[in-house]
């Protein structure tokens, strides 16, 4: 099922050919438009549909094993921590789901270079990096030894 | 510069009635250009054929008021260029938007009302000039640095293509409009001031002309498509899922 833009809706912002994993989304050259260049070498992980601010982006399955008809929509609600998805069958049945993403506000999220540089005795704690006050919590549980 | 009526100077070697024949002559272009660009591209058989689909999709029918309503909508969005995502291209798209606007409409008033240039009112030009920067400002702001191709495609800042078709005689018209002004203006030199003025015209048709084969006829479908997107929101026809209801940002 690769993906595919519609072009009157897409505003060629530019922010599927910046996540596409496989590099495969790219700008038409004469509308300016983003387009699915080489939709057999898609990985179909929808990161583009997802990202898409416009909804410009759908998947359709190849025609020999899925005539078209079928639809997968998606609306990604970042204010409320939510994507949902509109799954049109065949046969024409419609399902719809919502899945939370996160829970804190879009963007909150620090970058590894935001943090204090760790000491490099750190490596020798069982803790990950910035843990655990990047996980929101005082300590890690621990296992109590008999 | 900024006072005088550029087109004023014109009338030592061009009759007032060439210049205004100019302009319907460029109105022609951009209409005949705009239908065979929806003729030929299929865009208006599309589109009929999509609203048709999501006609009778729909779950409710919206009343003339709620149609007039989204119409309203759609204008405000569009005067604001809410279309766009991301602020800089939002604030270029205006610049260039509001610029042309009003540069189209002073050229207008002033080749129309004011061939001979006496007693055109000052703030014409003046906005005449201030459209052509404000249309140069947000047009290479971007091209250099904004056109997704270049900004996120990998290509050149100085690349050209099918796509640069309008934004490109654009840039370069407004550019020899200033430099013909400019120079008429300062130096009065005969022949500079007509090779600009040639150059302005030669880009300028190129603009209007290229029309079936530029982005040109986007400011009009654009909206219409706006305006669709939002209908489709209003009847229950829309294929987008219903918003979430629940909100799932709980930490700060």
């Amino acid at each position: 099922m690769p993906t595919y833009t519609d072009m009157t809706r897409c505003d060629g912002c530019g922010e599927c050919v910046d996540i596409c994993p496989s590099d495969i989304m790219h700008i038409d050259p004469v509308h300016r438009r983003s387009y699915n260049i080489e939709p057999n070498f898609c990985w179909e992980c929808y990161s583009c549909v997802k990202a898409c601010p416009q909804n410009a982006i759908d998947v359709r399955g190849y025609a020999d094993f899925a005539p078209l008809g079928h639809k997968v929509r998606v609306l990604r609600e970042p204010e409320k921590g939510s994507i949902s998805w509109k799954i049109r069958y065949r046969d024409g049945r419609l399902k719809e789901f919502t899945f939370p993403i996160r829970t804190t506000p879009w963007g909150s999220i620090k970058a590894a270079q935001d943090y204090e540089k760790p000491d490099l005795s750190a490596l020798s704690s069982p803790l990950l990096a910035h843990e655990p006050t990047a996980l929101h919590i005082d300590a890690l549980p621990t296992i109590k030894k008999a | 510069m900024l006072t005088n009526n550029p087109f004023a100077a014109l009338t030592d070697f061009l009759p007032p009635l060439a210049m205004q024949v100019y302009i319907v002559l460029m109105t022609l272009a951009v209409l005949v250009g705009t239908l065979f660009d929806v003729y030929y591209k299929g865009s208006a058989k599309f589109f009929a054929q999509r609203m048709a689909k999501f006609d009778a999709a729909a779950t409710r029918r919206l009343s003339g008021g709620e149609t007039a309503s989204l119409a309203m909508k759609t204008i405000a969005e569009a005067a604001v260029s809410g279309e766009f995502c991301k602020w800089p291209r939002r604030i270029s798209h205006l610049l260039m938007m509001y610029g042309f606007l009003l540069y189209l409409i002073t050229t207008v008033a002033m080749i129309f009302a004011y061939p001979a240039g006496a007693s055109t009112p000052a703030i014409l030009p003046t906005l005449w000039s201030v459209g052509a920067l404000m249309i140069l400002a947000g047009g290479l702001w971007f091209f250099f640095f904004l056109r997704v191709n270049v900004a996120y495609d990998g290509a050149s800042p100085f690349h050209l293509g099918r796509a640069d078709l309008f934004v490109g005689p654009l840039l370069v018209s407004i550019a020899f409009a200033l430099l013909w002004h400019f120079m008429q203006s300062t130096y009065g030199d005969a022949t500079s001031t007509r090779i600009l003025f040639g150059l302005y015209i030669f880009f300028t048709t190129l603009l209007f002309v290229s029309v079936p084969w530029s982005k040109f006829a986007h400011m009009f479908f654009k909206p219409a498509v706006a305006f669709q997107r939002r209908v489709e929101e209003a009847n229950g026809s829309s294929d987008l899922p219903s918003p979430a209801a629940e909100r799932h940002i709980v930490r700060s």
